[in-house]
């Protein structure tokens, strides 16, 4: 039984010598750089989550934006169009009635001008008449002749009155 | 046949005790007055050292360089391995601030006992006569729990001084009579972890082979081969635990190790 626990210093010291060695080579060459990436990369990973996180959050906020720039927009177009579609009603029924009314006054002036010309005319038509049967009868009177003188002259004034 | 049965049943004991033993010095040294000869669990925690600074040197060229982005393979496994240890062992119970200064100590407690536990369960090794378990030696053990006694000392007095160390055995605000009992029992508890941490270490290490080859005795002491079909399915099952022992052992040394310095770096827990 003694055998089992024996006190050997010589193994205490050579565990000593490798666990020193082996705690040397590698907290240098190992396990420092490796202890340095897991930090690294575990700081990296939180930087990379993080900004993720920033992102689809900006990313939200700005689609809510647009969503709302887009329905602002599209009800500024309805409503532009809206206006455009009243104001050229508007236009056309001022318009029409502006034409109406134009068309009618042409109408009423055009009728007042002709009773004037006409008028005119009768009125000159009548003074001819009275010059031309003035001056038949004249005509007759001076010279009494025969009926056949008479239908002559007659037949003269008239073509006379005809060629005027 | 019946000779040769009495006579391994007055061995078997001996026989036993020689395999889970340490083998006389292979190569004899005195230095300076001391003992220093090489004994096959010298060469045990050599060849385990060799193992853990070959692995790492060769596992950890890409960080040495400073190329890796996504470890894959071995290098995943070994840092798999720091990791564990780091984030899993050192920084819950040492602390993240002392992390970096202490995960070095851990690891190589960790990788060498792991390594030096497994390579005992290589039946290789039993071509040296002798035990090839260095874990299972009680002189290993003190020596690995000495350097954790001392660790323990060291992280309290670079926290809070070497005064203000002693001064966290008596937790403040505990009234002075108890002090009578709390610090003669803090003292005691300073020796008793370390020597738990020894004995558990290589009796478990020790009990294992112990009972592999107590239950592979039946068969010379009966001198009945049949009964090996039973002892040696039994061992194979044993030697699944004994590599589950060997993971828990190391993972428990190691663990303790790093509790008992993060409570000398945070008392008041």
């Amino acid at each position: 039984m003694e055998q089992l626990v024996r006190f050997e210093p010589g193994l205490m010291i050579w565990t000593w010598i490798t666990f020193f060695i082996v705690m040397g080579i590698l907290a240098r060459k190992a396990w420092g750089p490796m202890i340095e990436a897991l930090d690294k990369r575990q700081a990296d990973i939180r930087t990379a989550l993080d900004a993720a996180d920033r992102a689809r959050a900006e990313s939200e906020q700005l689609e809510t934006k647009y969503q709302e720039q887009l329905q602002a927009s599209r009800k500024e177009g309805q409503k532009v169009l809206n206006d455009a579609r009243a104001a050229a009603e508007k236009l056309r029924i001022e318009l029409e009635e502006a034409a109406r009314k134009k068309s009618a006054d042409l109408v009423a002036k055009a009728r007042d001008q002709i009773v004037v010309e006409r008028d005119q005319a009768l009125r000159e038509i009548r003074a001819t008449v009275v010059d031309l049967s003035l001056s038949i009868a004249g005509k007759v009177v001076e010279r009494n002749l025969t009926t056949q003188d008479n239908r002559k002259l007659v037949e003269e004034s008239l073509r006379q009155i005809g060629e005027a | 046949m019946k000779m040769a049965a009495e006579e391994h049943s007055e061995n078997v004991g001996a026989v036993i005790l020689h395999h889970v033993s340490n083998s006389e010095a292979l190569v004899p040294l005195q230095l300076w007055g001391v003992d220093l000869s090489i004994t096959k669990h010298v060469i045990m925690l050599w060849i385990a050292g060799a193992v853990i600074i070959t692995a790492f040197l060769i596992g950890a060229r890409p960080y040495r360089r400073g190329t890796v982005r996504v470890p894959s393979g071995f290098t995943n496994f070994l840092e798999a391995v720091v990791d564990f240890v780091h984030n899993q062992i050192v920084v819950p119970y040492v602390g993240r601030q002392s992390a970096r200064s202490w995960s070095p100590y851990i690891l190589a407690l960790f990788t060498l006992i792991v390594t030096a536990n497994l390579l005992g369960l290589i039946p290789f090794f039993d071509l040296i006569p002798g035990s090839g378990t260095s874990t299972g030696n009680v002189n290993v053990t003190a020596a690995l729990a000495v350097m954790t006694f001392m660790a323990i000392i060291v992280a309290g007095s670079r926290e809070h001084g070497v005064i203000g160390h002693w001064k966290n055995l008596a937790p403040p605000g505990v009234p002075w009579p108890v002090l009578f009992i709390l610090i003669p029992i803090e003292l005691l508890g300073m020796f008793v972890r370390p020597f738990a941490l020894t004995m558990r270490l290589a009796a478990n290490m020790t009990a294992g082979h112990i009972a592999m080859l107590a239950i592979l005795a039946p068969i010379f002491l009966l001198a009945n081969p049949w009964i090996g079909i039973g002892s040696v399915a039994l061992n194979v099952g044993i030697s699944f635990l004994e590599i589950i022992v060997a993971l828990v052992q190391a993972y428990v040394f190691a663990l303790l190790s790093a509790v008992f310095i993060g409570a000398a770096i945070h008392p008041e827990h």
